[in-house]
């Protein structure tokens, strides 16, 4: 299709709509001073986690790694954040253990948002039977808390880190299917979802055509406010001894901080950066999502 | 408060708790096909004795005999043997609950007071000095993982300075008197009680702030100024009564993260609860462990979430006298 | 005798999202003791604005210029504890009880007692006697506010406005939620309240009807200013603003049949107060515009049949 031409098929519409709202939301964020600068924050992580293979070699994990290094020694040129309770270059996990901790982080919110979208739409657009079952699921998975079911999860599914990211997003999708719920059941009172209607279009299509596409902003404001849970949730199954000491996250790298007695040698340099590297990305998303929700719901600005 | 109001609450906390318990038979028989693999001694039990051990544990017959003695064995609070301990459950959890108990309670009272204060302090006076400090501290304290507070507390105040101890519930061979004996344990209880507050701090002042926030703008507050009412009155009489109703339901769902906060800090700090048991069972895989500590924990949401709702009936005439 | 309340080129301009908005702009008033003075306009000509900025319940953003003399003190110029003195004491609210002007988790008794105890009588609790003198009985002061009806509410409003003795009351649409029979009673309980007890009165309404038995004075708002002014019944019954006869001929007048069978209402909105049209901001409106309405902006002047009236019009008392 040439570019220079101004088409007006349907499908180029919605395309230049969206691409107006991104570019709307591109100008907001860069005045929210929080939100930019948590961006910023994460995108810095982010690069981090992918370019971990260029920064340190993924062998230096191995138990192996360690053998013939000085063990808790102090940091040095040799290495920067000094070594774990094995000999292992705890920078070097530190690098790596962001690839763990944000990929369960956001693996994890994947699964809660799919779930908690799928379940908040067909309860709020479909009446009856269906959606008093599945409130009440909902209800349950709100009521029961959620770090010792993960926990029971976790020791019946397993302990690898995907096992862990799917438990982490089965307890936590109960609230955005509520917000889902809410927006979709104002939503199908608006006058484009009855016409739709009226003129014939089916459940699902009305679902995903109508509906899907206005509780979008808000799904993607509740992800980014779900992942630091997710993130905290994590390291803290991780500290309790799930998720593996060969690929650790930061949570495990404070369960191993722990378990070696650092504290009381004073060796700072093994419990000190993954817990405040934890802080700051749970923080930046926080603060994230928090900007994201104040652009998509002007009601909410100066909260 | 009305009858119909307690009952229909009262009925509502039983159901989700009988929801719970099915859920437990469905986690621990459905989905873990065979829990007797978990169990590391297996390899040297001899067939009998595994037999007796399935016997025990309800494993045998059909799921539906199984439900049935499921049921059975826990209106019985029978929980079976501890994998690690073999001693009885239900003993194993009675011996630690006290514990826990005061380390919950002592940290959700300080947890609810400073939170709902700081909260609607900051709420009160939006934009100013206060709230930006208040609302940065609590958006911290938010994002840190609580065993990392007491991670940093261990080291801080009991490793450099050894002002208090590191861990434990009492220490050992002190046995002088009952005074001596309660400041014992006192001491024992400040770092992990001040680790759990300041972990959930964060979550109940922004609630009860969000709330706050959310009736400034209400009516009832120009007609207290009119009435010549001094701001502190306008704020405790009016603002805050109403900014509570909000936060009691909020609260009483974030009580859940109290309770997942109470295993990693009784962790941390070795204390010997509930939630330091938790912490042995995953690492021992002690299932019948696990599935007694997963009900207790639901019990305790869910009774806290019941003393919520009433408490909120209490609150609010408009339901007292409702029905 | 001095004014209870004197009101000099009050200019009321307030803060929002998209910039400030005037929404009062330059106002005279005065009301003589005694005296019923009934403010009338449609929803958001400033009145209620006015009404707020009396006693100074504005947000703290909100810019007012001119001078307020309640009882010949200046109430803009006064420090917090001097204004929190003179609220209530010197000129009490009776709110719209339709909305939540009752904090609905106090019980109506103590939202009473806490206005006298926060001028400084403490000791014995009042509640019960003005529930009594309004008509609504001492009981009462142990109810939340849902329990009351809206008629039941609003008469709770006015004890609690009685609560330290004001000598003026201002009232902010007192009547607009409620149905008819109700809204008789309370005007009758108004004005008899206002007549054993001598007190001024400050009545807003959008409904000039509710005004014709109770004011002595109507001054009508249109665009943040007074448009006309003028003895109570002449002008009822004889406007000479365009747009108070267009709001005059939206009810009947009691007694005068024929004022039934024409009703007339008003084309069109009031004015964005960020883009007043030029010249008169009524001139959109007006059925009766010339041409010199778009350009000229006339203010308040004295009407030359009517001592007492004033009207802003280029077509009226143009002498």
């Amino acid at each position: 299709m040439n570019d220079l031409v101004p088409s007006t098929s349907p499908r180029d519409m919605t395309w230049a709509r969206r691409k107006q709202a991104l570019a709307r939301v591109w100008r907001e964020l860069r005045h929210d001073r929080a939100g930019f600068v948590s961006l910023v924050v994460l995108l810095g992580f982010g690069l981090v986690a992918l370019s971990a293979p260029l920064i340190a070699d993924r062998s230096l994990l191995l138990a192996a790694a360690g053998r013939n290094n000085p063990d808790l020694a102090s940091p040095s040129a040799q290495f920067l954040l000094g070594t774990d309770d094995i000999g292992r270059d705890v920078l070097a996990q530190l690098v790596w253990g962001s690839r763990v901790s944000l990929f369960i982080g956001i693996f994890a919110t994947v699964v809660a948002v799919v779930i908690g979208s799928v379940v908040g739409l067909v309860a709020g657009y479909v009446k009856g039977k269906v959606a008093t079952v599945l409130l009440a699921i909902d209800e349950f998975f709100l009521v029961v808390p959620f770090l010792p079911l993960a926990i029971v999860l976790a020791v019946i599914l397993g302990r690898s880190p995907v096992t862990l990211a799917i438990v982490i997003g089965i307890t936590s999708w109960a609230g955005s299917a509520r917000l889902v719920r809410a927006q979709v059941l104002t939503l199908s009172e608006r006058a484009y979802v009855e016409r739709a209607r009226a003129l014939g279009a089916g459940t699902w299509q009305i679902i995903f055509r109508h509906v899907l596409p206005g509780v979008t902003p808000l799904i993607i404001a509740n992800a980014t406010l779900i992942v630091p849970g997710a993130i905290l949730t994590e390291s803290t199954l991780s500290f309790l001894g799930f998720g593996d000491r060969l690929s650790p996250s930061w949570g495990k790298l404070l369960d191993g901080a722990q378990s070696s007695g650092s504290i009381t040698l004073n060796a700072w340099w093994y419990y000190l950066p993954p817990g405040l590297c934890i802080i700051a990305v749970v923080l930046a998303f926080t603060l994230f999502g928090r900007a994201l929700e104040r652009i998509f719901d002007p009601r909410l600005a100066g909260r | 408060m009305s009858n119909r109001y307690v009952v229909k609450k009262i009925v509502g906390a039983l159901l989700t708790l009988f929801a719970v318990v099915i859920f437990n038979f469905f986690l621990f028989r459905i989905v873990d096909r065979d829990p007797l693999t978990k169990y590391r001694g297996r390899s040297k039990l001899s067939l009998e004795q595994r037999e007796t051990m399935i016997r025990r544990m309800g494993l045998s017959g059909s799921k539906w005999d199984q439900f049935v003695a499921y049921i059975k064995s826990t209106l019985q609070l029978d929980f079976g043997r501890s994998f690690d301990s073999t001693r009885p459950v239900l003993r194993e959890i009675t011996d630690r609950l006290p514990a826990t108990l005061i380390l919950v309670g002592v940290s959700t009272v300080l947890t609810i007071c400073i939170g709902l204060y700081i909260g609607a302090k900051a709420g009160w006076a939006r934009g100013s000095r206060f709230d930006r400090v208040s609302t940065s501290t609590t958006m911290v304290l938010y994002a840190t993982p609580e065993f990392f507070f007491g991670m940093l507390l261990l080291a801080i105040v009991a490793g450099r300075t050894g002002w208090f101890p590191t861990g434990g519930l009492r220490d050992v061979g002190t046995n002088n008197g009952f005074v001596a004996s309660l400041l014992d344990r006192t001491h024992h209880l400040v770092l992990p009680s001040l680790t759990l507050t300041l972990g959930y701090l964060g979550s109940y002042s922004l609630i009860m702030r969000t709330s706050m926030l959310d009736t400034l703008g209400e009516d009832y507050l120009t007609t207290a100024r009119a009435k010549g009412l001094k701001e502190s009155d306008v704020m405790t009489h009016h603002a805050v009564p109403n900014a509570l109703l909000p936060s009691v339901s909020a609260i009483a769902i974030s009580f859940g993260f109290v309770i997942g906060g109470a295993i990693t800090t009784e962790t941390v700090f070795s204390y010997p609860g509930l939630g330091l048991a938790t912490a042995d069972a995953i690492r021992n895989t002690d299932l019948p462990m696990l599935q007694a500590l997963f009900l207790v924990a639901s019990a305790a949401v869910i009774f806290f979430n019941l003393v919520a709702d009433l408490t909120y009936g209490l609150l609010d005439p408009r339901i007292r006298h409702s029905i | 005798m001095s004014a209870v309340l004197e009101v000099r080129d009050l200019h009321i301009t307030y803060a929002s999202s998209s910039g400030l908005v005037p929404a009062v702009r330059g106002v005279d008033l005065e009301i003589a003791p005694g005296e019923t003075l009934g403010l009338a306009g449609e929803s958001g000509c400033g009145k209620s604005t006015l009404a707020m900025a009396l006693l100074r319940l504005v947000p703290p953003s909100t810019q007012i210029t001119g001078s307020i003399k309640l009882a010949g003190q200046d109430i803009l110029t006064m420090k917090p504890g001097q204004l929190r003195a003179a609220r209530w004491a010197q000129a009490s609210v009776v709110f719209q009880g339709a909305q939540h002007v009752l904090n609905p988790v106090r019980r109506i008794g103590r939202q009473i007692d806490e206005a006298i105890e926060a001028h400084g009588s403490a000791s014995v609790s009042r509640a019960g006697e003005l529930l009594d003198l309004v008509g609504l009985g001492a009981r009462r002061g142990d109810d939340y506010p849902h329990e009351l009806s809206g008629g039941q509410k609003q008469r709770s409003l006015i004890a609690m406005a009685l609560a330290c003795d004001p000598l003026l009351l201002i009232a902010d649409e007192p009547t607009t939620a409620l149905d008819v029979m109700v809204q008789a009673q309370i005007l009758q309980l108004l004005d008899n309240i206002k007549r054993e007890r001598g007190l001024s009165m400050l009545f807003i309404t959008h409904d000039l009807s509710v005004l014709s038995h109770t004011a002595d004075r109507v001054a009508v708002m249109y665009a943040g200013r007074i448009i006309e002014v003028g003895a109570g019944d002449a002008l009822l019954r004889n406007s000479l603003h365009p747009y108070s006869k267009a709001l005059t001929a939206s009810f009947p007048i009691i007694g005068d049949p024929s004022s039934r069978h024409q009703p007339r209402g008003l084309a069109g909105d009031p004015p964005d107060p960020n883009n007043l049209p030029s010249g008169c901001p009524f001139h959109p409106r007006c059925t009766v515009a010339i041409d010199e309405c778009q350009s000229v902006d006339v203010q308040l002047r004295h009407a030359a049949d009517d001592e007492e009236r004033s009207v802003a019009c280029v077509l009226v008392g143009k002498s």
